[in-house]
């Protein structure tokens, strides 16, 4: 499936959606839509993951990208990864970086 | 000797335009191979890995880019896919291992996670330098139910 990724920035909180395949050839794309969101000013950022259906180490640089831009206080969130996916999160220590949810929850995530 | 299958192999050139061309030849590979699910998408992973790598490193200084050959063969318990390609040697295994795999992402180094991903997904990984060639050897032992006797 083609990679698309799609930003939305709300009240603070910049929501990035990926589908397809995240390879070493797309990153930029989620690369720069990090930078965009890093320049809202955002204190959250949510990235949906349902339909990812494989990551790449590329997007991996670009998620410690996103850390370091947008800076260590801004929890970054990940819905819905596949176990394949959330398997290389825990092999690299991504996973202590990162809040894994499995489904929005809005409670936790908009209470600023 | 067991019985061996060869599939076609497949020449690509070394761009990063290939790696979906190169991940498609080895899902059709492990789903020939019966490998289970988890496997399926490891495998795929560590070659992806490995021929960017190759695309981003081995061809990144040359003034042309050379190809990528992907060989994959299926015995009655292994799948093994080899990558071939001309640029300078380079052996994954002589990779130092990412140190700082949990520290905080703000304060860790980023570089050699796909290796490391790569050559932790497989069964077994040999690197020769053949005829001014680096090969990749990438091994996964097929799972025993769908060996046949």
């Amino acid at each position: 499936m083609a990679f698309t990724s799609n930003l939305e920035v709300t009240n603070g909180i910049a929501r990035i959606t990926l589908v397809g395949e995240l390879d070493a050839a797309v990153a930029p794309q989620f690369r720069a839509q990090v930078e965009e969101a890093a320049r809202s000013q955002a204190r959250r950022l949510v990235i949906f993951m349902q339909d990812l259906s494989y990551m790449a180490s590329a997007g991996l640089r670009a998620l410690a990208f996103a850390k370091q831009k947008m800076g260590s206080d801004v929890d970054i969130y990940m819905i819905g990864a596949q176990e394949s996916i959330q398997e290389t999160l825990r092999m690299t220590g991504f996973h202590h970086s990162v809040i894994l949810l499995d489904s929005y929850d809005a409670a936790q995530i908009e209470a600023i | 000797m067991d019985e061996q299958n060869a599939m076609k192999s497949l020449v690509v050139p070394g761009d990063l335009d290939a790696l979906a061309t190169i991940r498609r030849y080895v899902q059709a590979a492990a789903e020939q191979a019966s490998l289970e699910k988890q496997q399926a998408y490891r495998l795929g992973l560590a070659v992806d890995e490995l021929a960017t790598n190759i695309v981003t490193h081995g061809y990144a200084d040359s003034a042309a880019a050379g190809p990528i050959e992907v060989q994959a063969t299926i015995d009655a318990h292994t799948l093994k896919i080899t990558l071939e390609d001309t640029a300078h040697p380079f052996d994954p295994t002589q990779q130092d291992t990412p140190a700082d795999l949990d520290m905080p992402l703000d304060e860790r180094g980023i570089g050699g996670l796909g290796i490391f991903l790569a050559l932790n997904g497989i069964d077994d990984f040999t690197y020769e330098r053949v005829d001014n060639r680096n090969r990749n050897t990438l091994v996964v032992y097929r799972p025993a139910s769908e060996v046949s006797p």
